[in-house]
């Protein structure tokens, strides 16, 4: 008996090192996706080091340079106030990612959770909750940002708590999906017939089902909450439009798109990469992970 | 994967042709605005109308949108000189306690109604009503009395001299009585005056319609056939309106796009100095705001040259008084130097060595923003934390002018300007500095409280004596700019563009917007 269980582990492990690697030989014939995993990767080693290592002060203005143009001194110009362009960008991928990133941490977890009560429970609390989400979906995401931006005043704080808002159906039903498959499965039959606590089922067993699902899904809500995060500061409700960032900056230079292009070109560029290698590589991620296109 | 970029370059292709049909739809619009033999004015300004009753209008948008339906006894011409204008002629008397005028025999209301003394009457009734507490009573609080002396002449009595009567007279439009009569309450929303242009439909936030009135007395003066105010908060779109034709007239033009504007042969831009002095009041009944020291150290603080370029694009002059020169009794004063030093030093002896934490209010436009971000990067210097609270336009006067008692208030610091709409010195002074003007009486958001202040300003609008008033504004100019209830700024420059077959449509010094002369080639 003891025998058995030990050989199981080891089995199991030796299976867990497989799958990863062999998601990683899947995932790496994905080009585009593996790409935008290097620009994600890139963004994030500028998000930690970025304040350090940028040439100038990102708030510290030059009244001799305003709106100078793309230069060797300035890669990507100077802005309305003198201050570099590219080290605001540099500094504002914290802003931007830290909040979009945690706005959806929040919305999954919240969604996780309810997604596995509702889909292993199921009967009236399933019901309750999916009604729910039913009404939450029903609202345009982002006027529900808005709305919810709007009752709790403008904001960083606020904007993460109306971005995660609006991400939480959308994982409450992507989860429940996941777990009302892989309740019927036989391991987990197993383990109830053994007599484990639906806790230790859920999390134990059916949780762990759900994660790859998560991931993808993860993946590609970054991006619709950067551009999110970055209309709602656009809009004067999100970031101090003092602050790097990546909306707010564009925000205020569409007063020179006629004669400061530069201004308003590569913080756009900024955003529209950054959300374009979050689908991407969300993309790439579920046709390694997702059983039914693998299949 | 293939699959997924082909995917990706439809949508792109789709996104093309959406914003290529719909900038298509905008050229079609315009070929219409521009359309040969078509005297259509549209009219294209950064701000909305509050109200359009013109006896109670306090902003310079409203002012100048109920001038094209109204008029009063005088007016202002293009350099702000009083010119009869309901009125064919007036007197003052030699004690100039007396005003007489011999009113125009052939005006009519958009109604119908004749303008008379009858007219007069019924409207000046209307103002000194106590009840109906109107932003026009103030131009009349030193009238005594008004007495008719036949159909077309009226006298106005003062109960004492005062030298910006005339002024104040060009301030007062009067409203049809029948229309008086039927619904006051409506008059804000539906306009009758005796203006060249009538009333059409005014839809809060969008436009303003206005068609000519075809029995103006002075008909030849204009040959646009219908008018349209149109608030456009926004700099870019208002200045590619201007571009495209979609507007005949902006203003204001926003500073940045003064050079490509320029080099454009279809429009013509106008560069006028001003009256409007631009300004942060500062809320001295708050601490550390009370203290002088701190006040001062905040105007060292700031470099004006600096704002004029980044803020202004360089179109401004520096505030070097508490009016801009073009207004009435202007002295100049030595401007607070940017000195980094001597504002720590002072915020030092002040105790405030650490620095403090404050609150900056505006309005929402792009360049409000752009000058508090100004402000707040100079306070940094110092140490004072600055944070930018943008308000849209109803919501910040509401917050500003509704609390009763100083104590009440809440603002601290509000990037602001400031426009005497008369053009005088007592314009420029009175409502801003005087202790009987707090909020919501008056604009004294500094709640400046200085007696000799006070008192001066009810000498100098007592005395009819010339020489005496200049003496007593240059000594109200110096002490309130020693004491610096404002971080001083700049004065504007005007900008405003117009279309080339477009003339007489002007920008007065004060920032009003006069169209009763527009005139299509």
């Amino acid at each position: 008996m003891i025998q058995t269980e030990a050989i199981t582990q080891e089995q199991l492990d030796k299976q867990r090192q497989g799958r990863l690697y062999s998601f990683w030989k899947e995932f790496r014939k994905k080009k585009p996706a593996l790409f935008s995993l290097f620009f994600i990767g890139f963004l994030v080693i500028v998000m930690i080091i970025g304040p350090y290592v940028v040439p100038y002060d990102p708030a510290a203005p030059d009244y001799n340079k305003l709106l100078e143009s793309p230069s060797l001194q300035h890669l990507f110009g100077t802005d309305a106030f003198g201050r570099d362009i590219l080290s605001r960008l540099a500094v504002g991928a914290r802003i931007s990612l830290t909040v979009s990133i945690s706005a959806v941490l929040l919305g999954a977890i919240v969604g996780t959770v309810l997604g596995l009560i509702s889909g292993y429970f199921g009967k009236w609390m399933d019901r309750l909750i999916m009604r729910i989400c039913d009404v939450l979906f029903a609202f345009p995401d982002l006027i529900l940002a808005i709305g919810i931006v709007a009752i709790l005043g403008p904001g960083l704080k606020n904007v993460v708590i109306a971005v995660s808002f609006f991400s939480i159906p959308s994982f409450a039903r992507i989860v429940r999906s996941a777990t009302l498959e892989s309740k019927e499965m036989l391991f987990v039959e197993a383990t109830r017939s053994i007599g484990a606590s639906n806790r230790r089922i859920i999390w134990k067993h059916i949780f762990p089902e759900t994660i790859p699902t998560i991931i993808v899904y993860f993946t590609m809500k970054v991006g619709t909450a950067i551009l999110a995060a970055a209309s709602l500061s656009f809009l004067g409700l999100g970031a101090e439009p003092s602050s790097p960032d990546w909306g707010a900056m564009l925000s205020k230079s569409r007063d020179y798109i006629d004669s400061a292009f530069h201004l308003v070109f590569f913080p756009g560029l900024i955003i529209f990469l950054t959300v374009l290698a979050f689908n991407v590589l969300g993309d790439g991620l579920r046709d390694v992970l997702d059983p039914k296109t693998k299949d | 994967m293939t699959n997924k970029w082909i995917r990706l370059m439809i949508l792109l292709g789709i996104i093309v042709v959406v914003s290529a049909c719909s900038s298509d739809a905008n050229s079609d619009n315009d070929q219409g605005n521009k359309g040969e033999g078509d005297k259509e004015l549209t009219i294209a300004i950064d701000q909305n109308f509050v109200t359009l009753d013109p006896q109670n209008a306090g902003d310079t948008v409203s002012i100048f949108g109920t001038r094209a339906m109204y008029e009063g006894l005088v007016g202002f011409n293009e350099h702000m000189e009083i010119e009869p204008v309901l009125a064919e002629d007036y007197q003052v008397s030699d004690d100039a306690l007396t005003y007489t005028f011999q009113l125009r025999k052939d005006v009519t209301f958009h109604d119908g109604e004749p303008f008379n003394a009858d007219a007069v009457k019924a409207n000046y009734e209307r103002i000194i009503d106590e009840d109906n507490d109107l932003r026009a009573k103030r131009n009349l609080q030193y009238v005594e009395k008004l007495e008719v002396i036949n159909e077309y002449e009226v006298a106005f009595i003062l109960n004492q001299p005062f030298s910006a009567m005339l002024n104040k007279f060009a301030m007062v439009p009067f409203i049809s009585p029948k229309a008086l009569e039927d619904d006051e309450k409506d008059i804000a929303l539906h306009p009758v005056g005796t203006g060249p242009f009538k009333f059409i439909e005014w839809n809060q936030g969008d436009s303003l319609v206005l068609e000519k009135y075809n029995d103006y007395w002075n008909a030849a003066n204009s040959d646009a056939e219908k008018v349209t105010f149109k608030p456009v908060p926004e700099n870019g779109s208002r200045a590619a309106m201007l571009k495209t034709g979609e507007a005949d007239f902006i203003y204001p033009v926003p500073q940045q796009d003064i050079k490509e504007l320029e080099s454009n042969s279809d429009v013509v831009i106008e560069k006028t100095p001003s009256t409007i002095a631009r300004y942060v009041s500062i809320n001295t009944f708050k601490e550390p705001f009370n203290n002088e020291k701190v006040r001062k150290a905040m105007n060292y603080a700031v470099n004006k040259d600096a704002y004029i370029k980044v803020v202004k694009n360089g179109y401004g002059n520096i505030l070097d008084s508490t009016m801009s020169t073009e207004t009435q009794y202007y002295t100049k004063q030595e401007p607070y130097e940017f000195n980094l030093e001597k504002a720590k030093d002072l915020l030092t002896e002040a105790g405030y060595e650490n620095g403090f934490e404050a609150e900056i209010w505006g309005n929402t436009s792009s360049e409000t923003l752009q000058g508090m971000e100004f402000i707040k990067q100079q306070l940094a210097e110092i140490g004072i934390d600055v944070t930018i609270k943008s308000m849209e336009e109803g919501t910040l006067s509401d917050e500003i002018y509704t609390p009763e008692t100083p104590k009440d208030a809440k603002v601290q610091m509000w990037y602001v300007s400031w426009s005497p709409s008369s053009g005088d010195a007592d314009g420029a002074t009175r409502s801003l500095f005087s202790s009987e003007y707090f909020p919501p009486n008056g604009a004294n958001t500094a709640y400046y409280n200085n007696s000799d202040v006070n008192t001066w300003i009810h000498v100098a609008n007592e005395t009819s004596n010339i020489d005496e008033q200049e003496e007593i504004y240059a000594n109200i100019q110096s002490t309130v700019y020693r004491e610096a209830p404002w971080i001083f700024l700049a004065t504007d420059t005007i900008l405003s563009g117009h279309r080339k077959n477009l003339e007489g449509v002007y920008v007065l010094p004060d920032g009003s917007v006069s169209i009763k002369n527009a005139q299509f080639k």
